[in-house]
This record gives C-alpha cells, structure tokens and sequence, in this order.
C-alpha cells in the first residue's frame, strides 16, 4: 500500500485513489485518425522508472491531479518537480 | 386502508423527516463513546469558484471550519466547496444569503446524506479501526474537515470536540445510513456498548 | 504434583499460588498461572508433543518459544496453536493435532519405513500420474497425513476477528533490551511509538538470564510501560513491511478478537527481533530431549521445569555454556559437557519416545536424556529483506548481517552485532534517537495545512546524523552439520540427506532446492532451517556459504490466519428510504450491486400484469441520479451523450447513450433540463459512480475551462415510477401546481410539483415499462409518506406495488434493453441497435473515430427481438444461437422471459448481422442440448411498438 501524495488532501493510502495511469493526450476527435485514436487508447509507454500518472482522489477531495513516481521504487514526486 | 378515497394526504408541516437511522444513541456504560444520529441537522452544499464573492464570504479553506455567529457551521469539504450545518428545518435561510454572482451553487443536500457524530474519550480509537486517516492532533486537529472510507464507505468528517473531548460528525450519501451506523456501532462493542436486536453488520 | 517442578527460581514467571486444571488428550493435567502450555505438560513429565508431518516421528520440545515447530497443539475448536507461547488457561482442553491414529500409536510411522520414498520431489514423482487416480486415492490418502488441527465450524464459539489502523511515528518490532531501549529513546524525543513484541512478556533474553539481567528488565519495562508515548503490544508479531513502511501487526493479545490485524502506516521501523538459535544437524536431532540451549534456560528459568536428568551439552557459545550452569543449579547431571569451539561433536541420538543414548564425536557413546545444542544463531532479518536489504554472510561471525537499508528502516540489537546489555541498550537508545528524528521531520512535512492553520509551525527538528557505534561482530564457529545427517526442516520433515540428493538431481540452487524439496515451507517459514539449508548446499557443492545466497524471506514473517486477514465483514448495502417498508411488506430481498431491492412481493406476474391493467408503483431510487448546474451542461451533455443535447428546452426530458472512449456502449439515461442552466441526469444504477467519477474527470482534466458543477443526488431523491393505465387518475389525486393533462405534460416532459403535500418534487413523465407512467423524485426525508399517500389513494384503481423482477418483464416485453445485460463489454454503439440516435457528425463525442469506424462495418452483432416459435418455450438469458446443426455462433439469447401480457415468450438477443432482418429464422440451443426455432421481430417492443400506451 503505497502512500500517494494529493496536492489537497495531503499523504494518502493508495487505496483511497483511483490510479488513472500515465498521462495522455487525446487527440481531436474530429480529425483524429484511428490508429492515431487507439495509440491514445491503448499505448502508453510504461518505463521502468519515472513517470507522469493522473490519480483520482476518490474518497477525499475529488480531483484529479498528476504526480510522478517511479515504477521500481515507488518513489513519487510532485509533477513540477520535472 | 380506508376503503373511500379521501384526498389522502396530510400537509407539509405534519409531515415528518424520516432518518435512515432507525436506532436510537448507542453508548457505553462508561460514557467512552456514543454514537447518535444527527441526519435531521440542515446541510447544504455551496460550490463556488476561487474569486467569487460566495467563497471569499465563506471564508474557510478546504480541510478547515468555523461557526459563524448565525449558528451555522461552514466547512470546507472540498476545494471550492464547502457544506454548511444549521439546525434541522432551515435549508432556506442557509441557502438565501448565499451571494450568487458568479459561477456559485448552493444546493440542499439534507435529504443526500446521512450523518452520524461519534464522541467521546474512544472515539478516536473507534474510528482508527474502520478509518485509515491519521488522527492524530497535528494531522486533524479540532475543527478539521476531511474525507476519507469509513468501514468502506466515502464519507465527509468533522472534528468538532465537544466540551474537550473528541468528536466527529461523519455523514455519507443517505442511502449508506444504516449501514454506516451499524458498522460503527459494531466498532463501539470494543469498547463495552452492547447491542440492539436487529442492530448487526454479519 | 508437577514432577519436574523445580524450587523456585528467581526469575520464574509463575504463579505457583495458582492451580489451573486443563486437559490433554483428555487426561487431566494442572499448572500455574504463568504456565505455557508447553511449560505446564513439560513439568508434569509429557516429552511427546506432536507427530512430524511426513514420517510421523514423534517430536518434543525444541525451543521452547514462540516459533518452536513442533508444539502445534488444538485447544479445543482452535487449531494451530503454539504451545511454546500460549499461555495457561483453567479448563483448556489441548490435544495433539496431525496424529492419526494418535500420538502413541500411530500408523504414519511406518512411513520411516519406507522414508527413501517419501523423500526430495516424492510428491511430484509420485501423484503424477495416472491422473484419476488423484481424485480417487491420491486426495484421500494426502488428507489423512495432512498437517494440522481441527477447524469445528458448526459449534465453534470462536469470535470474529478484528482489524485497526495506527499511525506512529517509531515502530519497533521487538522487545528485548534493544528494542526496549530504542522505543524510550524514541518516545523521550517526542514520537509516538508501538512497541511490538512476540512473546507474552517483554524482554527477550533478559527474561531467563541472571539476576543482573532481570534487573535491567525490571527497570527498561517499568520505563515503557510508564511512557505515555508507547503502545505496547506482546504476544504480537510484526508480519509484513510493504511500500512506505505500510507495516502489518497481528496482535493476539486483545480481547476483542482472537487475533487482530493492525495496520501500522510508520514513520520509521526499528528492527530488534534478537536472534534466533539455530539447530544442529545430526542423526537423531529431532527426537524428543534433544533441545537448544534456549530452550532448556526457558524451562529452568521461567516456569522452574528440569527439562531432563542426565544431559550432554554441545556448547559454541556463551549462551550454551550459560545453560551448563543453569542445568547444574536445576540439578541435572551433566554427563558430557562439550566444547563444539574445540572441535568436540555430537554424532547420533539414539531414541524413540526420548533420547536414550548419544554417540559423540570421539567414538564413545554415553547414556542421558537430554542432549542440549548451543551451536549458533540466526538472524531474523525477515523486515529488512522486505525492506529491500540483501543482508550478507560473514564467515566469521557465522551469521547474517544487514547490509544497505532505507532511512525509515533502521535495525538495532542482536541483529547488527554482539555486545553486553548496556551496549545493547545503548545502541537501541541511539537506534530510537535516530528514528524518532527521522520519523518527526518527515512529520513535520506532512503535517495538514488544518493543524499548520491552527497552531503555529514549530521548527523542523534538525537532522540527525547516523553516528551509533557498530555493535561488535564476535567470532563464531561454522556449526551447521556433524558427521552424520539429520533433520534440517522439522515443519516439513526435510533432513540434510533430501537437501543432498535435490542437489545432485539439479536443484542446486537454493531457491530451486526450496521448491523441490519444500525446506524451509513450513509455519517456521525458514527462521530455524534457512541458514542451515544454505550450509548443507554449500558443503555439497563446495561452494562459499556468502555465494550460497539465502531463500527470499516476503511476508508474513509468521503465519496468519485467514481470518485475521478478513477482519471484520465490512460489506457497505445501501438501502432506500422505502426499502424498510419493502421488508416489512413481504418483499423478496434483491442485493444489485450494493443495493438492496425488492425483486417481487410474492407474485411477479400478477404485479406485471397489474401494471398493464390498473396501476403499479416501483421504487427506482437506485438509479444514478447527478444534478448538473451551470452554463457549459449543454456541452458536458454534447460531449458524453451519443445523440444531440443542443435544443433541449426547458421543462424536457430526452433519452441519451454513452459510450467509452472505445467505441462500446457504457451506459444510458434520461436526463431532463429543470432550468435554465439546471439538468437532472439518470444513469443506470450500477453505473452511477463510474459515471459521476466521468464527468468529473472530463470536467478537470480535459475542459477545465467549462463550468458545470455535478452534484450526485442518487440517495437524496426517492424514485417512485407510477405506471399504468390508471396513473394519471391517482397522480390527480395527489399532486399540486402541475396540470397533468396529455396536452400540458406530454411524454417525455418534465415538471416540478407538490406531490401528497411534499414540495420541490420532480415528474417526469417517461417509462420503463411502456406504460403510460410518471416517475416521481421526492426528497428523501418524506419519501415514504409519498409511497404511503400513493398506495392509500390508489386502492380503489387497484394498485399495487411491484417489484424488479416485474419491472424486467414488463421492459423487456417492451424491449428496452439493459446495458451490461444486453450489451457487454465489447457491445459497440451500432450492435445496440441506436440506429439514428447516433450522430456521427459532432465535433467532439466520445469515442467518436471508433463510432465512425464501427458504423463502416457490416460484420457488427445487432441487438434483435426474438420470438420462439413454440410460445412456450423460454430460452435462458445466455443460450447460444448457432448455425442450423452445427455448433458455429451466430449469437446469444441476453434476455428472455414469459410474457403474461402476449401469453408466449420473448426474448432479446445478439445475432450475426446476417440473421438481423426481421423474418429471419434462429436456431437456439438450449442448456439441455435441444434446438429450437425463433424468428426475429421487426420491432425490438414485443408489446405496443407504436407506444400508443405509453403516449396515452
């Protein structure tokens, strides 16, 4: 149970949060093409290290924010700290 | 039934607020922790965006509360939100005086949500059995307004001791109420309170 | 009365005042108050406590501790417990559990007999094959060798189990002098501490060591126990240390529960377990009598029992010279004292029920009925492996030791080095010092902006640096095998000889060698074996024990039960304001999700048919209900909705589609426009969160720029759905200040109004059922009076209330679908049968390129109605449709139910695109292997597909 700090609420179990994964950009759906529309579905980059991921703060504030944290460590910073 | 029909219902004022919670106060014989139903009280939720006159009014930040001198409790739930508590019956009044200019909302959400305040010397230690959030003074020191799972359900707290002891107003979406309460009081047996039949979370 | 009691010790913890009367294997036994329930049978002269798992050799006392393997006992419906550290209750009625017959004569013995066939990867070699077999015999015979107590599930009174969260800043696993001292320091520095110790007293070694040690005991105890700032927890263990030092405690100690898992969230872990001795290897080391140097100073020390007359000791240490001295104070005779440092040996045991002789190194053989081992320690390093530590093996000290930890977890004591009880409590004192700092600035940091607001910022404390001196490494024989072979794992019943031959098949990597042959598996999950399996390895393969390497230790340190992991049974229902009403007028409980329903009141059909002919009414409050405020709704609505939002005027209701970003159907609604700049949306009941969690992340991550404040309302507002043709004559009856003429309040429209004397209720006229119908949202509070005034104005239409199970047959004659039901989770917008509700042509709707990707398609399964051509014939929800005699798919029945409406039955169902014209003949087969003919409809409503009924 890792702890993930919200911007509003402060340190926070895990469970409290809904992980949203690694940010992502959608593309205009307008012009978007399908392939280029399910890289944004389905794609994602999965490092072994730092990444951006967006987090819902479920049971507490409601928001959802970004932080970055660090797949083999747990480690988590906040996004501005990039 | 009566069997003629009677244009058959009675007026407002005879219409009685109906709580989810059908049990009484639970308590300790030691007084070391009750837990009552308080769903009756007025809450209204006021949602208004930074810089408008309805926030700098409310006058709290989220995570902290205060009792205005009308008697109403204004805490703030969220960010660019807040909840405020007034006696039973006055939605109304708590929500007319709300500057509205700008995007702001207030909105009566007593019928919404149960709500239940836990007291007393265990309650801090009731709650740190179905609760994860640290209690502790200088995380959530009186007057202190989170939202965390209570035995699984989410739910808004308040710290507002009374007389020097510890207590917290928890409410949730109304439709969890009796089994808020329940859970709850299921937690309070450790520490001596017994039961009503038909009381039971197993 | 005991025989093997002692005079009084000093240290003794009993309470010799006391007589507690218990049973074992029903002969009645006594001891005192203080008594383990290993320390009480030893005193009366039991020497045989168990049976091993796989040769059912007898086995006695071992450790004498908490972690001993073979005082596994059942005391009365409790299986599983640890005789080594249960402490003495008046009236328990302990046997000896995995003994089958039982202990004295057991027929599983025989299987030393036959030993070399039970031996390394037997159950592997042997239960292969051939297959049946292992239903018919194989799962039979395992069970009656099975280890373990008795589980008595019908009369057990055995209470519910227990969880808590704590928060301290220290948490020290461990309560010896190091342990002890690290929780005072902590706690003088300002933190909170838990102090977790495993046995029921604190203390760990000091307890049965000399006077001066029970001395310094008395004082570190009266220190923590006097601490405001310390929790203590004994008879407790610390079993887990996960991410952020999110640390598992299973307390035994509370009444409350037998067991109880807290859930500790530490600022920093001190790690002060001591050591732990280790067994010797030799022939005979498991029989009963053979005991380490632990273990006999427990017995003598503590309860006063002389754990034998006649002993040989095997001495490497201190500690077992120590107990030479405590045996010879008890009155044991010391037959043979050996000096295992000048390379003196124990050989063999000899032995069934109790050692009888023992063959030492050099040749001669002597007779005694103790042989006591002092060969060497373990060091538990559990929590620090957990923690990421490798630990490493110094030769010199023959031990373990922590090698890089993080800074919240910091080890102290026997587990860092050797030293007297000062320096011990020394390095504890410095040990808390340090993490009480460490724990105090990393609160400091998360201290809320609430308290920060309330109370000026005091100073972050400075940083302490690291500057505890190293405890000394004191130099230690290898001791780890004699000459001969013997037991290494005594949980698993795994002896060197196993170890050898997995070697020599291959498996001569410890962790390979670990699975194949089950060492260290056991409840001692490797704190007695790990380090001594490791040895035999390194000696078989002549390798160094440092390149040996250890298995992994993970979590839990020790066994949980199941129990202690489920805790309490937290299952949130939630009900709705009329849902008492439902249960106490008959209504059959529904658990949809985490609701809790009234599926019917007794007879379905008739509540269906009711509602066709008179009027029925149904609580609906569990759709999802969001008030949704704000200029941009319109957009919100646009962007989320299949179909258009833009001329939506006030005071109208239209019915909306979602999709997921993918393509496929994930949900549908009504939503109507209240005001201006005010909707209610419906969501379908178990969508609800999922969908307000949507709009909110919409609303915050990809327009933030829009304004709309949603609102969930979903328990606030009671959902009353009136339908049937005599409706509008009861709402008549009730509701004020809306004219509910077909012409002022058409279908699909929206009002507000008084109803039964409530005001600010909200009608919409609209309908599930395809009945002429209102569903009524009243604020929940008066609810029930509502339904009340309903029922009691409708009795003369002949109404009456039905349930989710009519409200099914009556949709799914009208053939509305249910998403999740007739749809699933590859379901995309065109197979749902939306047609034209779909445009294709907005800027922005979600999923939109896969919506113009799917409606290319010809190859899409379509959601049909489907007729059985024998009327009487219902398919179950979920039978296949298939190509004529073949088993080729072309589709599935997703709802099906006898119509008391048509007098037939009906269904839905998705068909290959090729059988989606109505007219198209199906073949259905049924569960039971028949096929059977339907024809698909030309509308999906199955009743009144004009809507003349509900448009009335």
């Amino acid at each position: 149970m890792i702890v993930v700090n919200c911007p509003h609420c402060g340190p926070r179990n895990s469970s409290d949060l809904r992980p949203c994964g690694e940010v992502t950009t959608r593309p205009d759906p307008a012009t978007a093409s399908l392939s280029e529309w399910r890289t944004y579905l389905y794609l994602r980059e999965n490092p072994a290290g730092w990444v951006t991921e967006t987090w819902y703060c479920r049971s507490g504030c409601r928001r959802y924010f970004t932080i970055e944290r660090n797949t083999a460590t747990n480690e988590t910073r906040s996004s501005e700290a990039s | 039934m009566p069997t003629s029909i009677p244009r058959g219902y009675v007026r407002m004022p005879d219409i009685e607020f109906q709580s989810p919670i059908s049990h009484g106060p639970i308590s300790t014989p030691d007084g070391s922790v009750s837990i009552e139903d308080e769903t009756s009280t007025t809450k209204v939720v006021v949602r208004a965006a930074a810089g408008t006159a309805a926030a700098a009014d409310l006058g709290v930040p989220y995570g902290q509360s205060r009792l205005r001198a009308d008697g109403t409790l204004v805490c703030g739930t969220r960010p660019d939100e807040w909840t405020l508590f007034a006696a039973a019956g006055r939605a109304a009044e708590v929500i007319a005086p709300v500057d509205t200019d700008g995007f702001v909302n207030a909105i009566d959400i007593t019928h919404g949500r149960a709500m239940m305040r836990v007291s007393g010397p265990k309650a801090t230690a009731l709650l740190a059995k179905v609760c994860n959030i640290d209690l502790a003074d200088d995380m959530t020191p009186d007057g202190a307004v989170f939202s965390g799972s209570v035995a699984k359900v989410t739910c808004d707290l308040l710290r507002a001791d009374r007389a020097g002891e510890a207590s917290y107003l928890i409410s949730c979406e109304r439709s969890f109420g009796s089994y808020l309460f329940a859970a709850l009081a299921d937690a309070s047996t450790e520490f001596g309170a017994s039961l009503p039949a038909g009381l039971s979370i197993h | 009365m005991n025989p093997n009691r002692l005079p009084v010790r000093p240290g003794e913890v009993i309470d010799r005042e006391t007589s507690l009367a218990f049973t074992w294997n029903g002969r009645p036994h006594t001891g005192h108050r203080g008594d383990t329930i290993a320390s009480a049978l030893a005193a009366d002269g039991v020497d045989v406590f168990a049976r091993s798992m796989k040769y059912k050799r007898r086995r006695g006392i071992m450790t004498a501790d908490h972690w001993d393997p073979n005082l596994f006992v059942q005391v009365g419906d409790e299986p599983n417990v640890r005789a080594g550290s249960r402490r003495l209750v008046a009236g328990m009625e302990v046997s000896a559990q995995n003994v089958w017959p039982n202990l004295r004569f057991d027929i599983g013995a025989a299987n030393q007999l036959v030993g070399r066939f039970l031996s390394s990867g037997f159950y592997y070699k042997t239960f292969m094959r051939p297959k049946w077999l292992w239903h018919h015999l194989y799962q039979k015979v395992l069970r009656k060798f099975a280890p373990g107590g008795r589980i008595h599930w019908e009369t057990s009174t055995h209470g519910a189990y227990d969880k808590r969260y704590a928060h301290p800043d220290v948490l020290v696993a461990g309560g010896g002098p190091a342990g002890m001292g690290a929780a005072i320091a902590a706690a003088e520095a300002g933190a909170s501490v838990m102090l977790v110790e495993h046995e029921p007293d604190l203390g760990g070694h000091l307890r049965w060591g000399d006077a001066d040690d029970l001395a310094v005991l008395a004082d570190l105890a009266a220190a923590v126990e006097s601490h405001p700032g310390i929790e203590v927890l004994v008879d407790s263990t610390v079993t887990g240390r996960y991410d952020h030092n999110w640390i598992a405690v299973m307390q035994r100690s509370h009444e409350i529960a037998p067991e109880r898992l807290i859930k500790a969230r530490a600022g920093s872990l001190v790690v002060a377990p001591g050591l732990i001795e280790r067994p010797y290897v030799f022939a005979g080391n498991d029989t009963p009598g053979v005991m380490l140097s632990g273990a006999v100073r427990r017995l003598i020390n503590l309860w006063a029992v002389r754990p034998g007359t006649r002993a040989v000791v095997l001495s490497a240490n201190p500690e077992g010279d120590a107990a030479i001295a405590d045996l010879e104070a008890a009155g044991v005779e010391i037959v043979a004292a050996l000096d295992a440092r000048a390379g003196e040996d124990i050989v063999e045991v000899e032995g069934r029920g109790r050692v009888g002789n023992v063959v030492l190194g050099d040749g001669r053989t002597v007779s005694a009925d103790l042989v006591v081992i002092g060969t060497g320690w373990t060091a538990p390093t559990s929590l620090l492996n957990m923690a990421g530590d490798r630990p490493v093996y110094d030769p010199t000290a023959a031990r373990y030791f922590p090698n890089q930890l993080p800074d919240d977890v910091l080890a102290t004591g026997g587990i860092t080095g050797n030293g007297t009880t000062a320096e011990l409590v020394e390095h504890g004192r410095a040990t808390g010092t340090l993490a009480a700092n460490r724990a105090l600035r990393n609160r400091h940091d998360r201290r809320s902006s609430t308290a920060r607001a309330r109370s000026p910022e005091g100073p972050i404390p400075e940083s302490l640096h690291d500057t505890r001196a190293s405890l000394a490494r004191t130099p230690h024989p290898e001791c780890y095998r004699s000459s001969s072979h013997g037991m290494v794992d005594f949980s698993e019943d795994v002896s060197s000889k196993d170890l050898v031959q997995a070697s020599r098949e291959g498996f001569d990597s410890i962790e390979l060698m670990k699975r194949y042959t089950t060492v260290t598996m056991g409840p001692s999950q490797g704190k007695l074996e790990t380090v001594n399996a490791a040895a035999v390895l390194a000696e078989t393969r002549s390798m160094d024990m440092v390149d040996i390497g250890t298995t992994v230790w993970r979590p839990p340190f020790a066994p949980i039960s199941l129990g202690a992991l489920a805790g309490r049974i937290f299952e949130p229902i939630r009900r709705s304001a009329l849902q008492d009403w439902h249960e106490d007028h008959g209504a059959s409980p529904l658990l949809a999700g985490q609701w809790v329903r009234p599926d019917h009141y007794g007879d379905p059909v008739a509540e269906a048919r009711n509602v066709r002919e008179n009027v029925g009414i149904i609580d609906v409050t569990p759709l999802g209900k969001l008030d949704l405020r704000g200029p941009d709704v319109t957009k919100l609505l646009e962007l989320v909705y299949v179909n258009r939002w833009q001329k939506l005027d006030v005071g109208r209701v239209r019915y909306g589609t979602m999709v997921a970003e993918d393509g496929v159907v994930s949900d549908d609604g009504v939503t109507g426009r209240l005001g201006e700049d005010h909707y209610l949306m419906t969501t379908t009941s178990s969508g609800a969160g999922a969908i307000w969690e949507m709009l909110e992340d919409y609303l915050q991550t990809y327009r933030p720029d829009w304004n709309v404040h949603v609102t969930a309302v979903t328990g606030g507002l009671t959902s009353i759905n009136v339908a049937g043709p005599r409706c509008r004559e009861l709402l008549l009856r009730l509701v004020e200040g809306v004219d509910l003429s077909p012409d002022a309040f058409p279908y699909f429209h929206v009002r507000r109004g008084t109803v039964a004397g409530v005001p600010d209720c909200i009608i919409w006229r609209i309908g599930f059922t395809g009945e002429l119908s209102y569903e009524v949202h009243v604020p929940s509070g008066h609810a029930l009076h509502v339904w009340e005034s309903l029922l009691a104005n409708g009795e003369d239409l002949g109404i009456m209330p039905f349930g989710v199970e009519s409200q099914r047959i009556l949709r799914l004659e009208k053939g509305h679908y249910i998403v999740g039901q007739d749809t699933d989770g590859l379901t995309k917008a065109p197979s749902a049968g939306l047609g034209g509700l779909v445009k294709l042509d907005k800027p922005d709707t979600l999923g939109l390129p896969e919506l113009r990707a799917a409606y290319a398609r010809t190859d899409l399964p379509i959601l049909v109605a489907i007729q059985t051509d024998d009327p009487e014939v219902v398919p179950m929800e979920a039978d296949q449709i298939v190509d004529g005699d073949s088993n080729r798919i072309l589709g599935r029945i997703t709802s099906s139910r006898m119509s008391p409406t048509l007098g037939r039955s009906v269904c839905l169902g998705q068909v290959d695109p090729s059988l989606a014209a109505a007219g198209s003949k199906v073949t259905i087969l049924l569960i039971d292997g028949r096929r059977i003919l339907g024809t698909v409809q030309e509308h999906h409503a199955h009743v009144d597909p004009e809507g003349v009924r509900q448009n009335a």
